[in-house]
C-alpha cells in the first residue's frame, strides 16, 4: 500500500511536470497527449513491448523508493542508453522527449514521408511505444517544422562558423552575391536526402494552422542570412532586402523540386541568375536615384537662374 | 545552450543575447528610434522655412543634437538586431510636413509645435526608463543611460522652445 501510495505520487508528480513544462511551450499537443507520454516513458523503462494499458499498472506497482524527482531537466538533453530502467531516475521535459523522437523519426522520412508511421519508426528506435505518435498531429507539421528548425540552427552555425574565420583572417570576406548564393546553397542542400518528399512537406507547412510558425521560421533564417552577409541597414532597406532573398530563397527551392539534372546544377545556375539579376536591380535603383537627384538640382539652378535674371531685369 | 527547447518552439532560430527580454527591448529600441526618425524630419520641415529667419540657428543646433540621437539609436538597432519600423516613409512625409506647416504659421507656430512634441517624448522616454527600471536596472543600465541623456536633452530643447515661443 505504502508504495503505491509512493507510486502514485510519483506519477502524479511526473505530470505535473510535464504539464509545467507543456505550458511554456507555445505548440502544445492535446492534454490526453500528456497522460499518454507520461505512461509512455513508464511503458520504456519497465517493458518495451507490452502495450501501454498494462504496464502503466505495473509502474505503479513497483517503483524505487526513497527516490527524490529532480527539480529541473538537465541542460543539454540526456544521451539515451537504450536500456531500461538506467533512465528512470532522468526526468526530461515534455520538450525534450518529443524533441528526441521527431529527431529520430527522420531517418525514417525518405521511407515513409512525414507521416506518423516515421513517428511511429522513430519511436521505435528509441525503444519507446508506437503509440508515441500520438503525441503528433497526423499530418506530420510538428516534424516538418522541426525539420526546418534543425536545419535553420545548421545554417546558423555554418554562418557563424564562416564569420569567425574572416575574422580571424583566416578566410577572405565574400562579395555580397556569392555569400547570398553560397548559403541559399547550403540550406537547400540540406533538403537533399528527403527531396522525394518535400513537396509534401511545402504543402503541409502552407496550412493556415501552421503558417503562423512557418512564416516565423523563414523569415528569421532570411533575417539570418542577412545579418551575417553584413547588412547594417536601419531604413525601408532592411525590408526591400529580405522580401528580395525570400522570393529568390521560395522560387528556387520550388525550381530545386522539380529539378532532375546531376548534382541540381540547373538550380544553382538558377540561383546564380536571380541573385545576379537582385544586385542589378539594386544598382539600378541607385542609379535611378542619383539621376533624379541630378534631375532637380538642374531644375532649382534653372528656377533660380530665371528668377535672378527677371530680379536683375527689374532693378534696371 | 537552448537548443533542445527552443527547437521543438518552431519559431526563432535566434538565441537570446545574456538573457535580455528580447521583445521589450525591441519594441523600446523600435520605437525611439522612428521617433528620433520623425523628429528629424519635423526640424528640416521647420529648417526649409525658416531656415533663414533669426530663429534659424537655433532650429539648426536642435536638429543636430537629433541627429546625433537618431545615429544612436540606429548604432543600438544593429548591436541587437531590431528590425525598424514598416512605418518610416510615412513618417519621413508626415514629420516633414508638420516642421514646415507649423513653420509656415511662423516662428512662434514652429516653436509651440517644438515645445509640443519634445513635451510628448520627454514623457514617452521617462515611460521607458520606469520600464527598464521594473525590469532590471543592471542589465539594461547602458540601454538607461542613453535615455536618460536623451530625455535630458528633449527636455532641453522643450525648454528653449518655450523661451523662444514666450519671446516672439
Amino acid at each position: 500500500k505504502m508504495a503505491a501510495a509512493g507510486g502514485l505520487r510519483r506519477a502524479g508528480w511526473r505530470l505535473w511536470r510535464a504539464r509545467r513544462a507543456v505550458v511554456r511551450c507555445q505548440q502544445c499537443p492535446p492534454l490526453r497527449a500528456l497522460q499518454a507520454s507520461a505512461a509512455l516513458r513508464a511503458a520504456s523503462d519497465e517493458h518495451k513491448k507490452e502495450p501501454w494499458a498494462s504496464s502503466s499498472q505495473q509502474h505503479f506497482e513497483s517503483p524505487p523508493a526513497g527516490h527524490q524527482p529532480e527539480e529541473k531537466p538537465q541542460g543539454p538533453h540526456p544521451s539515451y542508453t537504450g536500456q531500461g530502467g538506467q533512465e528512470s531516475e532522468d526526468y526530461e521535459s515534455e520538450e525534450q522527449l518529443q524533441h528526441r523522437i521527431l529527431t529520430a523519426a527522420l531517418e525514417f522520412v525518405p521511407e515513409h514521408g512525414w507521416t506518423a508511421e516515421a513517428i511511429a519508426e522513430g519511436a521505435k528506435t528509441l525503444g519507446l511505444s508506437v503509440a508515441a505518435a500520438g503525441l503528433f498531429h497526423s499530418d506530420g507539421s510538428e516534424l516538418i517544422l522541426h525539420f526546418v528548425s534543425e536545419c535553420n540552427t545548421k545554417l546558423s552555425e555554418l554562418l557563424k562558423k564562416e564569420q569567425k574565420l574572416v575574422q580571424l583572417g583566416e578566410a577572405e570576406k565574400k562579395p555580397i552575391d556569392e555569400f547570398l548564393r553560397d548559403a541559399v546553397e547550403a540550406r537547400l542542400r540540406m533538403l537533399i536526402p528527403y527531396i522525394e518528399k518535400w513537396p509534401q512537406a511545402l504543402s503541409v507547412l502552407l496550412l493556415p494552422r501552421n503558417i503562423p510558425s512557418s512564416l516565423n521560421l523563414l523569415t528569421s533564417m532570411i533575417d539570418d542570412i542577412w545579418h551575417y552577409a553584413g547588412d547594417q541597414s536601419t531604413d525601408f532597406n532592411w525590408y526591400t532586402r529580405r522580401a528580395v532573398l525570400t522570393a529568390i530563397y521560395n522560387t528556387t527551392e520550388l525550381v530545386m523540386m522539380q529539378d532532375s539534372s546531376p548534382g541540381f546544377e540547373d538550380t544553382w545556375r538558377f540561383l546564380e541568375n536571380r541573385v545576379a539579376d537582385a544586385m542589378t536591380m539594386s544598382n539600378t535603383a541607385t542609379q535611378v536615384q542619383s539621376t533624379g537627384e541630378a534631375v532637380v538640382q538642374g531644375l532649382m539652378g534653372a528656377a533660380v537662374t530665371v528668377s535672378n535674371a527677371g530680379t536683375s531685369r527689374a532693378v534696371r | 545552450v537552448s537548443g533542445a527547447g527552443a527547437a521543438l518552439r518552431p519559431c526563432s532560430s535566434r538565441v537570446a543575447q545574456d538573457g535580455i527580454n528580447k521583445p521589450v527591448i525591441d519594441r523600446i529600441i523600435r520605437v525611439d528610434h522612428a521617433g528620433e526618425y520623425g523628429a528629424n524630419r519635423i526640424y528640416a520641415g521647420q529648417m526649409a522655412v525658416l531656415g533663414r529667419s533669426s530663429v534659424g540657428p537655433v532650429i539648426q543646433q536642435m536638429w543636430n543634437q537629433e541627429k546625433s540621437h537618431l545615429k544612436k539609436f540606429s548604432e543600438l538597432m544593429v548591436a541587437y538586431r531590431v528590425r525598424p519600423t514598416v512605418l518610416l516613409p510615412f513618417w519621413n512625409v508626415a514629420g516633414f510636413v508638420l516642421g514646415a506647416g507649423s513653420a509656415l504659421l511662423g516662428k512662434k507656430g514652429a516653436m509651440a509645435c517644438t515645445v509640443a512634441v519634445e513635451e510628448s517624448i520627454s514623457e514617452h522616454y521617462n515611460n521607458q526608463i520606469r520600464t527598464l527600471i521594473e525590469e532590471d536596472p543592471e542589465k539594461y543600465k547602458e540601454l538607461l543611460q542613453v535615455i536618460k541623456q536623451f530625455r535630458d536633452e528633449e527636455q532641453e530643447h522643450h525648454d528653449i522652445g518655450l523661451e523662444h515661443d514666450a519671446e516672439a
